[in-house]
């Protein structure tokens, strides 16, 4: 999974390089994150600008990390496409994480 | 008087749900849209009705059979061929598939009239039928006067003040438009049009033969008739069509079922604690459908037969297809459930099994099943949500 990172201060701007969060790719997306929690990072910006597809199990793996980061971490989602938009949606994941349309809009907001 | 209803498109502009449906039977809540439109007929004293069919073919034609039950006669021309099982189309168009028709038996043997099966209209065809003598018309063409900014979706029509086509525009730009008048679908012809058609080879009336008798100076005319018109066209229309149905905006139009609380049309056999769920009009709910405690539903939104909402389950602004199961966990707002697919107003869809979203909404005579993947998900999401 073709991951880009940017420190931002408390943050961790994860950017997701791949057009599918699915299936087949959930496991390494999975990997790539846990080494970055492991190295220390618990707040996350995950930028989802250039993924196309997601399916339950991406979503699944997204949440995993949510839980391994526990109480004192956080994962934002940036950029979601309508039909990303609508997977969380649909399954109330957009209750769970909080979205923002940018990594600058989901920055600011927690400043 | 007799008829055709052109129904042998494939509906690319209505696709997903055209993947499993023929346009001409989307169901508008719960009736076929050329149901109305062969109800419309019947009421107009037409009783001999060709239908060409080639799509999905057998849902148009088990449905409609001879006719017998809607008080007409049906005859339907098959375009293609079985190959595999599989239908392949023949491309012959809709003045083609008229053509074909009469090559093979001399059916139009008086004035009749042609309309597309996907719309639905209430058009006084008597009217255009006068209109139609009046002029000693070769061919009348039935059209709709619409807000100029809605010229660029249709084909535009010029007439003289006497109601002589001039020419064609096919969807043109609001500037560019030479009037507002726009072309139904909905054709008079007499039998002499298939002078103007030739035989085995695709043509089509819009494209083709109406420049045809243009280009002769043929008596081609075009008469502007107020009349309620339900285009279900693409997805969109289709989704702002229902709406317009369920909130009554089209004049002698009933909802079906009965009025069983204000706003809310049902089916019979339903298992509605309806002092336990949140369910705000206008909504249609149909036959043998059942509603969980704690489940909100609100309209305008129809639900077809044998569906499930679970107890808890949010469905706001949906169109549900029959046999639709939504679990506690989904939040559906503003789609169409249809055929597998989760559908959005604009058209843009997922697949549900692709998406892996059957926990979320799948068919109700399905086991639930999930996946491990899915089963944590679900826990999670009635976790988080319900604390």
């Amino acid at each position: 999974m073709k991951i880009e990172t940017k420190d931002a201060g408390r943050y961790l701007v994860v950017k997701v390089l791949e057009q599918r969060l699915g299936a087949d790719r959930a496991a390494s997306f999975k990997d790539e994150m846990s080494k970055l929690v492991e190295q220390g990072h618990t707040a996350f910006v995950l930028d989802l600008s250039e993924v196309k597809f997601i399916d339950s199990t991406g979503l699944g793996a997204i949440l995993s990390i949510l839980k391994r980061v526990g109480k004192s971490g956080d994962i934002l989602v940036t950029g979601t496409s309508d039909t990303v938009g609508s997977m969380f949606k649909l399954t109330r994941m957009d209750r769970v994480f909080q979205m923002y349309p940018t990594v600058d809009e989901a920055l600011s907001a927690r400043v | 008087m007799k008829a055709m209803i052109l129904a042998a498109g494939k509906g690319t502009r209505v696709r997903p749900i055209t993947w499993t449906l023929p346009k001409p039977m989307i169901p508008l809540i719960r009736k076929p849209v050329m149901e109305l439109l062969i109800e419309h007929l019947h009421r107009h004293g037409i009783t001999d009705i060709a239908i060409n069919t080639s799509h999905l073919a057998p849902l148009i034609e088990n449905y409609f059979r001879d006719g017998e039950r809607f008080g007409v006669r049906i005859a339907y021309s098959f375009e293609g061929a079985l190959v595999d099982g599989e239908v392949q189309g023949l491309a012959v168009g809709s003045a083609g598939g008229m053509r074909k028709i009469q090559d093979f038996s001399g059916f139009f043997d008086e004035t009749f009239v042609v309309l597309c099966g996907d719309a639905l209209v209430d058009v006084d065809l008597g009217r255009v039928l006068q209109f139609h003598r009046e002029k000693k018309a070769l061919a009348t063409i039935v059209l709709r006067d619409v807000p100029r900014e809605q010229v660029t979706k249709y084909g535009v029509v010029e007439v003289r003040p006497d109601g002589r086509v001039l020419r064609f525009q096919e969807k043109p730009s609001v500037q560019e438009a030479v009037s507002t008048v726009i072309n139904t679908g909905i054709y008079m012809f007499e039998p002499r049009i298939f002078d103007f058609i030739p035989s085995g080879q695709e043509f089509d009336i819009g494209g083709q033969l109406f420049p045809a008798l243009v280009a002769a100076n043929e008596a081609l005319y075009g008469v502007v008739e107020p009349f309620n018109w339900l285009d279900i066209g693409s997805i969109p229309d289709f989704w702002e069509g229902t709406r317009l149905l369920l909130e009554k905006q089209l004049p002698g139009f009933e909802l079906p079922g009965r009025e069983v609380r204000p706003g809310i049309h049902t089916g019979i056999n339903l298992r509605v604690p309806w002092d336990l769920v949140n369910i705000q009009g206008s909504v249609y709910i149909g036959s043998g459908t059942e509603i969980g405690a704690g489940a909100t539903l609100i309209g305008p939104s129809v639900v077809g037969s044998g569906c499930v909402l679970q107890e808890g389950a949010t469905v706001r602004e949906c169109i549900l297809g029959d046999y639709t199961r939504v679990s506690s966990a989904a939040v559906l707002e503003r789609k169409i459930i249809s055929g597998g697919k989760c559908i959005d107003p604009s058209g843009q869809y997922l697949d549900i099994n692709e998406s892996q979203i059957g926990w979320i909404v799948d068919d109700a005579r399905k086991r639930m099943q999930l996946t491990a993947a899915e089963a944590e998900l679900w826990e999670q999401v009635m976790d988080h949500v319900m604390a």
